[in-house]
């Protein structure tokens, strides 16, 4: 594979292009899936093939094929640049300097996801979903997933890099329904569960059939539970929605391809600006975030972005002022701060763009309980049911699967259909308290699309529950 | 014979298996997408991509590949069949398809199927230097999609769908409009003409305003129209929302659901939006009457979500790749009849005080089974006053029940657009939706989001 992104590399430099790099990927994954005691999905995929990307004539091109050949190298790398030179309007690009190096990275494994037999995989699945039923539970489901993936990335800086990247995951869903309503609920969150960068000790550590139980009865519960009323209250937020609101009100809006313009066809911009940085108030002191794509069990975690540069762990946000953004070696050079790093792909077939990487949100002090005690009347929102945010991720509104009303300290009776809405800053603002790190969790979402066209990023979120002050909460139709 | 169709033989070939399925989709296809008026990423695609499906005494596996050689086939064949055996016997499953006769269907052309780069960037910036000096952001697309379904049950189809796109956000500081054109063939689309398009509609959303939350009337141009109803029909114009309660339509087929202005239909088969013969099992694709007058029909069938629910349900050609199985069939061909407005100035008259709404952005269903669905407006929101488009809005937030907001509909623009929704994840496979312009009394608005512009 390095000597095809070599040929490819070369193929485009002489064929005009000022910079070039390639990556060929070689990618393997297996899903299982099961619905109502039935087998949905048993399905083994794997993809191959390189992509070239090139700056020529001061414009980026990028061509892909699916032959691991020499033939096919050349001539992605030969489209790559006359597409460039076609689009070019004669002016330079500078990129952030980077050191010419070689090195390797292997996510640790201690149970390699692909050496586990389907069957298991299958059985596994079948028998939490059995865990799931309850009377009134309509639709019980289960699921994991497994993927390898081994790239070279080789460009004409002179950085070459081999990386083999791990990831496993698992998730179940309870759907309870009656005459008027259907309620969801799953583990360990929301949207097809939680992955990591491991080894199948991963998804043995869930505890999926552990945990089913309680899914499937709080499913069945909420058909019973009131609807989350309308009002300004304080709000009590489970890690997992807050790994959710992290990657949507900050991971986001920190993208400096967002903030320069250049993602504003479909995902959006940013209310962000390039002066903001270190002067910017994002939110209360209580708000520390982390880019790290150091983090153990990360899906962000490698050793080189798709840029060829090193991870390495970055301040975002620091006791609540902007203090840095997520950016390529191109838009670090136009900010004149950093030097990328944050340049990922989604297979071979896609031109790499500012990704998420590992964002967390940093613990605090205190225990979930002790959040709780601190609210006199609010709601505790726990797993994400639904999301979205404005195109400059100002306006979000959030759903959870289940809340809980707040009354002098303790937690009251259930509560369905919650929402809660804010504006960014101004949400962060009312940051009060995040839990400890006994209560910090990571979770992994692999459905973060981008681009045009699309491209879904693997990312993932460590964070602990938020209290926050006098939040908007409920939304009416 | 189709490249597709000769890989998908191969990959049954390299089976030898008694019951299996080869299904292929080939994509050869470019995008210039620019920003600031500046091509940024330029991205060119050539993919062949082979799902095998083996079933073994009633065990179903499946495996895929891109590598088209005979080892990248035998070993195909080898993981399809581990897949199956590693599953368990499902006395539900009906069975590979038999053939059926599939229909005649428009959808490629020559010409958009032989554009080659040079030609992208030739039209990228025609549309640029139309929309000058208004900085424009989007895209310009070209791509070549053959499907091919082969069997052991006999099935052998094929077919070669093109498709042509031109989308732009064209944006400053402070104001920003928003204009999109599709068609199966490159003459059906005129990006200079969507650049002017956007460029005009920006023109007007400098000095936005704000409006209080609340019950407005409203216009939805047709990209927020379709937008919202493709949103809407993954839960609620499927089968299997309608067997898991999910759908709006549980319970309710036969009743009047919506004004009886609305019908709506699932036609891969009209010309005039992106043409499909057959489904990702190779059964013909037909058209469903969903909603009729306002009352509610029907919904999309595969085999599989139709052997589920008994009763003599049965496919309408809509199943979805494998990987997607999770989510049962999906009507990808909406299509929304019109009505009698001439245009979008005679709803805002029918409308008199409301709300003008070009595009959506970020939607996400609060309550699947109410059909409640939140998200942004974005790209030309305007007040309407005294039956007029009137000043310019900032980007609202809207919770609306589409059921409700359908309940009462003052009209419907006669003509209608076939709008994109297609975002190119995953293999290519364009899809879209027709719509008209719509009135409704009904548009509920929960929040005030940021100002028109980058």
């Amino acid at each position: 594979m390095r000597q095809l992104c070599e040929s490819a590399v070369e193929a485009a430099l002489a064929a005009g292009a000022e910079y070039a790099d390639a990556r060929a990927v070689v990618r393997r994954s297996q899903s299982v899936s099961t619905k109502n005691g039935r087998i949905e999905n048993v399905i083994d995929v794997e993809t191959e093939g390189i992509g070239v990307r090139v700056l020529a004539g001061g414009a980026w091109g990028f061509a892909c094929d699916r032959r691991l050949d020499a033939e096919g190298a050349v001539s992605a790398a030969r489209r790559a640049t006359a597409f460039a030179l076609a689009s070019s309007v004669g002016r330079s690009r500078a990129l952030a300097p980077l050191e010419a190096r070689s090195g390797s990275y292997r996510t640790p494994v201690a149970i390699d996801p692909f050496d586990v037999p389907l069957a298991d995989k299958v059985d596994l699945c079948l028998r939490a979903e059995a865990a799931l039923r309850h009377d009134t539970v309509v639709v019980t489901q289960a699921s994991v997933r497994a993927q390898r993936e081994h790239k070279v990335l080789f460009s004409s800086d002179g950085v070459e890099a081999e990386q083999e990247l791990y990831e496993t995951g698992a998730g179940i869903d309870a759907i309870a329904a009656n005459d008027e309503l259907s309620q969801l609920r799953s583990y360990p969150s929301a949207h097809g569960g939680s992955s990591a960068g491991a080894g199948w000790e991963y998804v043995e550590g869930l505890g999926l059939e552990r945990e089913a139980p309680r899914v499937g009865e709080q499913a069945a519960a909420l058909l019973h539970a009131e609807p989350c009323p309308a009002m300004v209250a304080d709000a009590v937020i489970d890690a997992e929605q807050m790994a959710l609101q992290v990657h949507e009100s900050v991971g986001h809006p920190t993208e400096l391809d967002r903030v320069y313009g250049t993602e504003a066809s479909y995902a959006g911009t940013s209310f962000l600006k390039p002066g903001d940085l270190r002067s910017l108030t994002y939110g209360s002191e209580q708000m520390n975030v982390t880019a790290d794509p150091t983090t153990p069990l990360g899906l962000g975690t490698f050793g080189f972005d798709d840029e060829g540069v090193p991870a390495e762990r970055q301040p975002i946000v620091e006791r609540g002022v902007l203090t840095g953004f997520l950016a390529s070696r191109e838009s670090a050079a136009r900010l004149g701060a950093g030097r990328g790093g944050h340049m990922r792909a989604e297979g071979w077939s896609r031109m790499p763009l500012v990704r998420m990487t590992n964002l967390h949100l940093e613990p605090g002090a205190g225990t979930l309980e002790e959040l709780v005690d601190g609210v006199k009347d609010g709601v505790f929102f726990e797993t994400n049911r639904s999301w979205s945010i404005d195109d400059k991720r100002l306006n979000f509104q959030f759903g959870t699967q289940i809340a809980w009303e707040i009354r002098d300290g303790r937690l009251g009776s259930m509560l369905r259909d919650a929402t809660y809405t804010g504006i960014t800053p101004r949400f962060w603002g009312s940051l009060d308290a995040v839990g400890g790190p006994e209560s910090w969790q990571m979770y992994g979402l692999t459905n973060c699309g981008k681009g045009q066209p699309g491209q879904g990023a693997h990312v993932s979120h460590g964070a602990a529950p938020c209290r926050f002050r006098g939040v908007q909460i409920g939304v009416g139709a | 014979m189709t490249l597709a169709r000769e890989v998908a033989e191969a990959a049954l070939g390299a089976a030898a298996e008694e019951h299996a399925e080869a299904v292929v989709l080939a994509e050869r296809s470019g995008l210039a997408r620019f920003a600031a008026s500046e091509v940024h990423q330029p991205t060119l695609i050539e993919n062949v991509v082979v799902n095998l499906r083996v079933v073994r005494d009633g065990r179903v596996g499946s495996a895929q590949t891109n590598r088209l050689d005979e080892d990248g086939l035998s070993e195909l064949a080898g993981r399809a069949v581990e897949a199956a055996e590693s599953a368990r016997a499902e006395p539900g499953f009906p069975g590979l398809p038999s053939p059926e006769p599939v229909p005649e269907v428009e959808g490629h052309d020559e010409a958009t199927a032989g554009l080659e780069p040079a030609d992208l960037a030739r039209i990228a910036r025609a549309a640029i230097d139309a929309a000058d000096p208004s900085p424009v952001y989007g895209f310009v697309t070209s791509g070549t999609s053959e499907i091919a379904v082969v069997s052991t049950t006999g099935i052998s189809v094929e077919q070669s769908i093109t498709d042509a796109m031109a989308l732009i956000v064209a944006a400053d500081e402070s104001a920003s409009g928003y204009a999109e054109q599709t068609a199966w063939a490159l003459d059906g689309i005129d990006a200079t003409a969507v650049a002017r398009e956007a460029t005009a509609k920006m023109a007007r959303t400098r000095d936005a305003k704000t409006v209080d939350p609340g019950h407005y009337r409203a216009v939805l141009e047709p990209y927020a129209v379709g937008e919202l109803l493709q949103h809407f029909a993954y839960d609620s114009f499927g089968a299997l929302g309608l067997v898991e309660h999910r759908s709006f339509l549980a319970g309710k087929l036969g009743d009047k659901v919506f004004d009886e202005r609305i019908s709506i239909s699932d036609d891969a088969l009209d010309p005039g939006g992106l043409p499909k013969a057959f489904d990702f099992e190779g059964v013909p694709k037909q058209r469903v009457a969903l909603i009729e007058d306002g009352f509610a029909r029907g919904v999309v069938w595969d085999r599989e979500t139709a052997a589920l629910a008994g009763g003599g349900a049965r496919s309408t050609g809509h199943a979805p790749p494998v990987l997607s199985r999770d989510y049962g069939p999906l009507p990808l061909a909406l299509s929304v009849a019109g009505g009698e407005a001439g245009s979008v100035d005679e709803l805002a008259g029918l409308v008199g005080d409301g709300i003008y709404v070009t595009r959506l952005h970020y939607l996400s269903t609060v309550a699947a089974r109410d059909g409640v669905i939140t998200g942004m407006t974005r790209d030309g929101t305007f007040r309407i006053r005294g039956g007029k488009i009137a000043e310019p809005l900032a980007n609202l937030r809207f919770t609306v029940s589409v059921p409700e907001m359908l309940s009462e509909v003052p009209g419907l623009t006669r003509g209608v657009a076939l709008i994109n929704q297609n975002d190119f994840y995953g293999e290519r496979y364009p899809f879209g939706v027709l719509a008209p312009a719509l009135a409704t009394a009904r548009f509920t608005i929960s929040g005030i989001g940021s100002s028109p512009g980058i």
